[in-house]
């Protein structure tokens, strides 16, 4: 290389370098912090005062009592902090938590509830560490428990930490926890597959609020954090004021490491892409959710949130995850959906529906709904549902209805299937049309409906599977034509969380696609450009054999 | 030793490096410079009219003269001739041919990517005009108002929205105060209640006591109707944020509140999704039509925290 040339790939390596090192790294939010908690003069509590009255005391109340105005519409409901206690902690069953788990909860919040991550690193408007560290001083002055030094856990040496070795994940470790799992009873209450099924009943903490047992195999709703050494606290800490004990006595270390390690092998990685594949077969679509065929198709994971866009709003959701598949031949479509539900509920008491009027008023007190006292949470008062949800005409751009129900000008078509009707024996699936929200979806007439669906439930999960044929007479109806997005939603119902009418989980617009047969003139283009080339080199090679050696160089 | 590499290679070589280096370089750095926990793609019709720019350079530095332009020449054409043996030849032959061939079988073949819908976040051809000079009468109090708030406060009985009454009389009754403003004891609710004790309040100090009465206020009314999807944070990262594609508006974003007239804040809160023009994709927003369930005054209150919540202020509106 010469000079000039040697400098230029100097530039270009150095280029190259810069480019590796400014390879981003995950930015991890700040949750331990760089000292101890300050001393708590008094001066310094007013300071948190004054920031709790701004930031916290909406939820968690200007007494300290979880009794904010916005708390009756949360579940879990805002910590009481008059009681000192707390969920997450790295102490010892029972006992108080450290300053620096306070500091941790407040810096990066509870994932999936209202609590949100307040370090100023993660979100703009948030807090400083002094600003934390103060309003964490405020907080503590709400619980007397807080001022007797023989209950401070630091001092009394009940806190806890990660084991020295940990052993990386792998698959023996999953394998033993999954039998520590069984020996422990794990399944008792979170159900033989970790959906939060184990029990038959509601289950009630100590300030006598239903809580849900958690579903461990959704990864975002694992409060505490849902990364091995966060599951392993859990295990040995216990949730205080929850029925969730420590395992510390009945299970040794290693045993509650390896259980960790199975409790992350059963979270579900959701899939990213938003236009669902139907699988084309030769034969018959599958009736049975059980069907092997199902194996072969693609998966859509299709995530929802709580209705909170009309009167009444709900925003405590059950069902926050579906999965699609899609099979279809010439002639008809069948679409699985397979989510979870730790109740089966095929009861439906119309009486004891929500009568929405009573919140739909301008200015009235708020338009959500209470979670624990304005509907019904039990079992054996509403069903389960769910609905597949198209426009009727499928759009030619990119408009489409309004993924809540359309508008009146742009109708959509539902396919409501409900438990209750299923489990009677008769055609659980009803097509349906909506015109907006404002108004009940139409069921279609009994002379309309083409379709049949089939589903059980099982471990916490339901799955079920819906077919219709591909194309129908019926102006009202989906008209599945391949080629075509056809654009999907939908809307979901768990009857023992009190969920019927708009009190639902619903999703925003996703896209299922019939593949068409590959046009031929793709393979006419592709077949032109490579003889094209082909023939056009090979003639200037020809060429060039031929041109005199002096004419070149 | 290495050999002095040829025009050709140094060429095809700068335009591969500087492909890459607009591609993922560009990006990267971005991503260090915002601070965003993503990079920030270079759209591809920036990275063709980069290309062609290079594209063009390159040429004209290798046709500058006869000299480069030969020796730029030479490998393509010893290459053609078969110099390098002939089956060398023939497999580069058909391996180009190949490439040309996959890459326009890769742009004629049918995708399976979601149709994209171009959104315009603040549409503006719906505005109505009268809007654009709306002030909120939240942050500017009139006189009267102030006058009232005095007197309110004189008696003790300042006015809160019954929906943060309860947590209010539920500290009244704990801590046996009679006066509703202590719950929110604030330096300027402070000085406001030592000037009204002292009985020579002014008008600037009841006004920003009363701001702060009403920033209480439009702060509750946010937590308990905006929060579920907005968040605490005012980032569009609230517990119901992650079930929307279309995710909620972050307010602490540079581009979103501060860019707008209060009016269009305003306007965007009463009619939500479905009074968007397509454009803007109504179809896809889960913002409700909050005229529906928030009275003008309530929504105001809510505007008023919002900005204060995401520490920004609204665009001014032009003057005519």
């Amino acid at each position: 290389m010469n000079r000039k040339e040697n400098m230029t790939f100097g530039i270009l390596g150095a280029g190259l370098m810069l480019m590796a090192l400014l390879i981003p790294t995950a930015s991890d939010a700040k949750t331990v912090p760089s000292g101890p908690m300050p001393e708590a003069t008094e001066a310094y509590i007013e300071q948190g005062r004054q920031i709790y009255i701004r930031r916290c005391s909406f939820c968690h109340g200007l007494l300290g009592d979880g009794g904010g105005p916005a708390a009756d519409y949360l579940d879990p409901r805002p910590r009481d902090f008059t009681l000192g206690t707390y969920k997450f902690r790295t102490t010892a069953s029972g006992e108080l938590p450290t300053d620096n788990d306070l500091f941790r909860t407040v810096s990066r919040g509870l994932p999936s509830t209202a609590m949100q991550a307040f370090d100023n690193d993660v979100i703009k408007n948030g807090l400083s560490e002094e600003e934390r560290w103060q309003v964490i001083s405020y907080i503590k002055t709400f619980a007397i428990e807080f001022d007797d030094p023989d209950l401070d856990p630091l001092k009394t040496g009940k806190t806890v930490s990660l084991p020295a070795s940990l052993p990386p994940f792998s698959a023996e470790l999953v394998a033993k926890g999954k039998e520590v799992f069984e020996k422990a009873k794990c399944w008792s209450c979170h159900g033989k597959n970790g959906r939060g099924d184990g029990n038959k009943e509601f289950r009630k903490d100590d300030w006598g609020f239903p809580i849900r047992i958690r579903n461990v195999t959704h990864p975002w709703k694992i409060k505490g954090g849902s990364e091995v050494e966060e599951i392993f606290m859990r295990f040995t800490t216990g949730i205080n004021g929850t029925p969730m004990p420590s395992f510390v006595k009945s299970l040794p270390e290693e045993d509650r490491w390896a259980l960790a390690n199975y409790i992350k092998s059963l979270q579900h990685d959701l899939t990213k892409h938003q236009v669902l594949k139907v699988l084309s077969v030769e034969g018959d679509v599958p009736a049975d959710p059980a069907d092997a065929a199902w194996a072969n198709a693609q998966t859509m994971d299709i995530r929802l949130a709580g209705q909170v866009i009309a009167p009444p709003r709900w925003q405590n959701p059950s069902i926050e995850m579906a999965t699609v598949q899609g099979i279809a031949n010439d002639k008809d479509i069948a679409f699985k959906l397979t989510w979870d539900d730790p109740f089966k509920d095929i009861k439906h008491d119309a009486a004891k529906e929500f009568n929405a009027a009573e919140i739909q008023k301008v200015g009235l007190y708020s338009s959500y709904v209470a979670a624990n006292d304005m509907i019904p949470r039990a079992l054996d008062t509403f069903r389960d549902s769910i609905a597949l949800q198209f426009p009727v005409k499928t759009p030619s751009g990119t408009q489409k209805p309004h993924f809540f129900r359309g508008e009146s000008s742009n109708q959509v078509n539902l396919w409501v299937w409900n438990a209750d009707l299923a489990e009677g024996g008769g055609e659980g699936a009803v097509e349906a049309n909506a015109r907006g929200w404002r108004q009940q979806p139409k069921p279609q007439k009994e002379a309309q409906r083409q379709l049949v669906s089939k589903a059980n439930w099982d471990q916490g999960q339901w799955t079920l599977v819906i077919k219709r044929p591909l194309l129908t007479s019926d102006k009202n109806d989906v008209q599945f034509e391949a080629g075509k997005f056809i654009p999907v939603s939908l809307n979901a119902w768990d009857g023992s969380n009190g969920e019927h009418g708009l009190i639902m989980s619903l999703s925003t617009w996703n896209y299922v696609l019939i593949e068409a047969a590959m046009p031929i003139s793709v393979y006419i283009f592709t077949a032109l450009g490579f003889l094209i080339t082909g023939g056009l080199l090979f003639w200037m090679a020809r060429k060039s054999e031929a041109a005199p050696e002096s004419e070149s160089i | 030793m290495m050999s002095r590499l040829n025009k050709f290679w140094t060429t095809v070589l700068t335009i591969i490096v500087i492909y890459l280096l607009i591609k993922f370089g560009i990006p990267a750095v971005a991503r260090q410079v915002t601070g965003l926990p993503f990079p920030l793609p270079v759209p591809g019709a920036l990275i063709f009219i980069y290309m062609v720019l290079v594209l063009v350079a390159m040429f004209l530095l290798v046709t500058f003269d006869d000299g480069p332009l030969n020796e730029f020449l030479r490998p393509i054409k010893r290459f053609l001739r078969g110099d390098f043996t002939k089956p060398v030849r023939t497999i580069g032959i058909v391996l180009i041919s190949l490439a040309v061939g996959w890459y326009v079988y890769d742009n004629v073949v049918p995708k399976i990517t979601a149709p994209l819908a171009l959104r315009i976040q603040h549409p503006s051809s719906n505005f109505p005009k009268k809007m654009e000079d709306a002030q909120n009468p939240m942050t500017n109090p009139t006189e009267a108002q102030v006058a009232t708030f005095i007197e309110q406060a004189k008696a003790g009985e300042v006015q809160f929205i019954e929906q943060v009454m309860p947590d209010i009389e539920a500290w009244m009754d704990e801590t046996g105060e009679e006066d509703p403003l202590l719950a929110i004891n604030t330096p300027a609710i402070k000085k406001f209640r030592a000037a009204v004790e002292a009985g020579n309040v002014d008008n600037e100090t009841a006004r920003a006591a009363l701001l702060e009465v009403r920033l209480y206020m439009g702060r509750a009314l946010y937590a308990m109707n905006c929060r579920a999807c907005h968040g605490d944070s005012v980032a569009g990262d609230g517990p119901m944020a992650d079930g929307f594609k279309l995710r909620p508006i972050n307010f602490t974003d540079n581009g979103t509140i501060e860019t707008i007239v209060e009016g269009y804040t305003f306007w965007r809160v009463e009619n939500g999704g479905p009074g968007l023009p397509l454009e803007a994709t109504p179809w896809d927003s889960a913002m409700p039509e909050w005229k529906v369930s928030l009275s003008e005054e309530e929504r105001w209150l809510i505007i008023m925290a919002e900005y204060d919540l995401a520490e920004k202020t609204p665009r001014m509106p032009e003057k005519h």
